[in-house]
């Protein structure tokens, strides 16, 4: 499922109901985003830059990208992958960022991942009182003058940005 | 006595032939139901599977899925 945060602000929850031959009543699946302008320093943790572009221009491969985690809160906090396209791409967190420091995590795309263009999203969530979490979207695109060879990854149902 | 008694084995069979075929129908479970991307970066598109099991014993078609 894709939804478009637009300029959306604040909690967002989305319903798509889902029909079959079974009959009524129909089936629900739910979202829930915490739609943010800019995450900044509100929150424990800061990531820079908070959307991760793998758009290669040209012949040459872009495969890999780092972001930094900065722990702005006053406890040292671990993150865990919740969800993430491991078809697409391995993810290297820190085990641990102590409080008020700033550790590197990276992307590197797989073999299929920098074959393809797609919109996809890395959600982590931290072991804070609330268990926060964070998505990260992660694009990638190949721009190559007089070529289209790549693959786009498709995603079943638009249920957003409206 | 013995035709009565092929008759009978006949209508309970046909019986539960019956009952059977109309037991048969399609089920759809939803192994994930909620999803929380938590913070998430104003225009940003977000993505995410949820899994749609087919656990009848008659084949589950999706008729239709509309956005929430």
């Amino acid at each position: 499922m894709i939804f478009d945060s637009k300029n959306y602000n604040g909690k967002v929850t989305k319903r798509p109901r889902i029909t079959t031959n079974e009959g009524p009543p129909d089936k629900y699946v739910q979202i829930v985003v915490d739609i943010t302008q800019r995450p900044d320093s509100t929150y424990p943790i800061v990531i820079k830059p908070y959307k991760l572009d793998l758009t290669q221009f040209g012949e040459k491969v872009r495969s890999e990208i780092k972001f930094t985690i900065a722990n702005v809160s006053d406890k040292d906090l671990e993150a865990t992958v919740v969800s993430m396209p491991s078809e697409l791409m391995d993810l290297t967190l820190p085990k641990m960022i102590k409080a008020g420091k700033t550790a590197e995590g990276m992307v590197k795309l797989t073999k299929q991942g920098v074959d393809s263009k797609f919109e996809k999203t890395i959600t982590i969530q931290l072991n804070d009182d609330k268990a926060s979490r964070f998505t990260i979207p992660v694009k990638r695109d190949i721009r190559v003058p007089g070529q289209d060879t790549t693959k786009v990854v498709p995603t079943p149902v638009n249920a957003g940005g409206h | 006595m013995k035709h009565l008694g092929l008759a009978a084995l006949l209508v309970v069979g046909i019986g539960l032939l019956v009952s059977q075929a109309s037991a048969a129908a399609p089920r759809l479970t939803l192994p994930e139901e909620s999803f929380d991307f938590g913070i998430v970066p104003q225009n940003s598109k977000v993505s995410h599977v949820f899994w749609l099991k087919s656990t009848g014993d008659d084949t589950l078609k999706i008729v239709t899925v509309s956005p929430g």
